[in-house]
């Protein structure tokens, strides 16, 4: 038998070509983009020095800028596909919302005796945003996982994919409050100058469903039951806010509970400037933004203490 | 501006988990369970300390035997994977040619392709603008770029592919055994614009098992071998080296084990 007179292993590893006698200058950042604007060299780093949380969410959505066209490209293909080879198709983002209030009002104006008109606008306030909500979480659970096939092929920050889910859905939702608004005018209702104000309530929504759909996100890649299990619990969800019955319709000992919902200060926002046309207190400006601030410091929390690893998880 | 790459100590460990995602049900299990090893995790190290620097003029070839940690090498520079010690630094645009057509959207067409892409390269809307033709032109498809892709042939996905990643002014090109796809005109053809791009970048790191081109276009080699350096030095002797101390060696290890 031909006995191999050396191993490999036993070798004398050779460290280095040229070993580098320059300091390498200590940056902070972590990215692998070369930073164009300054001329920066960037650095990758094993262990980056602790460094201050909002230091840290700062540093991570400054990297977006460098796929900014990127993250435009998904959004955009992601809702041209959505449509695609229909006949109608981006009116279909208007169309859809219509039809499914109507099948809404005429179901529930039946069973609650309600004026069709008023309670078709009242259902919609509620229904659009939370159609936004829960189909960001269910989609955004499984936005890093099923981006398995771009990670590991090309560098792109964790917190893409998440964001391009909500980034989708947000505009969809927009579509789809600008369908309402037309429809509301087409059946004579009166409209409020609050609905001025709906920007506001856009954005904060979007900031506390991009911070618990990246929360999720990065869960759902250590626990895949995660993305199952979300889907009962929104269902669950559903009935437990005042989306198709009011609050007042609520036996009085449980109003309680049914007001900690994080989800129904979300809704009643909605509903405020839209349906009843008042000016939110200020109360109910300051929970949902409260709720988006914890949602977003919880998904950076998260995603801080798992980025590197995520990599090797998938 | 001058191009470097520099890599201190980096190791990079991959963790093979029998199951990837253990799932809730089992997390709790195991939890409660004193057997650790029951975790079915398999460690190996892809990369074990690598100290390397790379300066502007060298036209890096890597060679090695499957797994030897090479396209990883590729990878943790890029910084798909962050090493867990150690630390890299990059000074320079990198364009990797690691994986061509990533991202490719099949319902879509070849010049919203081309931009997707481009995009996920990193690079700018404005860019792509500049370079839309010019990529059109090279994978020669213009009479098609605007019908969606899934009607292209192989052949065509691949010049498409190719030209995507080809068009570009990179001062650090890092390829993964990239072949030249399509006719043998195309191939003439990427082989040419490969050399050109290999002349105007700064650093070229090219993975290849086509030793034959990597004498020919490189003018450093680096052996790897099961995650480590092994040598780094002149072409012509570190491919023999290669071929006389680890392809030989492991020829003749897999006739022995063969022969037991």
């Amino acid at each position: 038998m031909p006995q191999p007179e050396t191993t490999i292993e036993s070798k004398n590893i050779i460290p280095a070509v040229e070993t580098s006698d320059k300091p390498v200058a200590d940056v902070s950042f972590v990215s692998p983009f070369h930073d164009e604007i300054s001329g920066n060299a960037v650095s990758i780093m094993a262990l980056p020095h602790k460094e201050n949380f909002f230091v840290y969410i700062w540093r991570t959505v400054n990297e977006l800028r460098y796929v900014k066209f990127a993250l435009a490209s998904f959004v955009v293909n992601s809702l041209r596909r959505r449509y695609q080879r229909s006949v109608l198709g981006f009116a279909w983002s208007l169309l859809n919302p219509l039809l499914m209030m109507i099948v809404l009002t005429t179901v529930f104006s039946l069973i609650f005796k309600r004026d069709p008109k008023t309670y078709g606008i009242f259902i919609f306030t509620g229904m659009l945003p939370w159609t936004f909500i829960s189909e960001s979480i269910a989609a955004g659970c499984s936005s890093i996982t099923s981006a398995e096939n771009f990670m590991k092929k090309v560098y792109i920050p964790k917190i893409f994919f998440p964001l391009v889910t909500v980034s989708t859905e947000v505009i969809n939702f927009s579509l789809g409050l600008v369908s309402m608004i037309a429809l509301a005018l087409l059946f004579g209702l009166q409209l409020h100058w609050t609905i001025l104000l709906l920007p506001i309530a856009i954005a904060i929504t979007f900031f506390f469903t991009f911070g618990l759909s990246l929360a999720l996100a990065v869960g759902t890649v250590y626990f895949r039951d995660i993305a199952h299990f979300v889907r009962v619990i929104l269902t669950c969800f559903f009935y437990l806010i005042p989306i198709v019955y009011p609050l007042s319709a609520v036996p009085e000992k449980y109003v309680g509970f049914f007001q900690a919902n994080p989800f129904s200060h979300f809704i009643n926002l909605y509903r405020q400037i839209i349906y009843y046309g008042n000016l939110p207190t200020g109360q109910e400006w300051l929970n949902p933004i409260l709720l988006a601030i914890a949602s977003l410091c919880l998904g950076f929390f998260i995603l801080r203490q798992k980025e590197k690893d995520i990599i090797f998880r998938l | 501006m001058t191009a470097e790459i520099t890599i201190e100590n980096a190791s990079l460990r991959f963790r093979i988990y029998r199951n990837p995602s253990p799932g809730l049900k089992e997390s709790v299990i195991r939890s409660f369970s004193k057997n650790k090893s029951a975790q079915s995790v398999i460690e190996f190290d892809a990369l074990k300390n690598i100290n390397l620097s790379i300066y502007g003029g060298t036209r890096l070839g890597i060679v090695g035997l499957n797994g030897a940690g090479k396209s990883t090498l590729l990878k943790m520079i890029v910084g798909i994977y962050p090493p867990q010690v150690g630390r890299i630094h990059v000074h320079g645009k990198i364009t990797p040619m690691i994986e061509l057509g990533t991202g490719f959207d099949y319902e879509l067409s070849g010049r919203e392709n081309i931009y997707l892409n481009g995009a996920l390269l990193g690079r700018s809307y404005k860019q792509m603008k500049q370079l839309e033709a010019e990529i059109t032109d090279f994978s020669e498809l213009a009479e098609m770029i605007d019908l969606p892709i899934k009607y292209y042939s192989s052949g065509m996905l691949g010049r498409l592919a190719f030209s995507i990643g080809a068009i570009v002014d990179p001062d650090i090109l890092l390829l993964d055994e990239i072949f030249a796809a399509g006719d043998a005109h195309f191939v003439q053809k990427s082989v040419n614009r490969l050399r050109e791009i290999f002349s105007t970048s700064q650093i070229v790191m090219l993975v290849s098992h086509d030793l034959e081109q990597i004498k020919d276009l490189c003018n450093k080699v680096m052996v790897l071998h099961k995650g480590s350096i092994v040598k780094i030095g002149e072409p012509k002797e570190m491919i023999d080296y290669y071929l006389k101390e680890i392809v030989h060696f492991e020829h003749n290890a897999n006739l022995a084990h063969a022969h037991t």
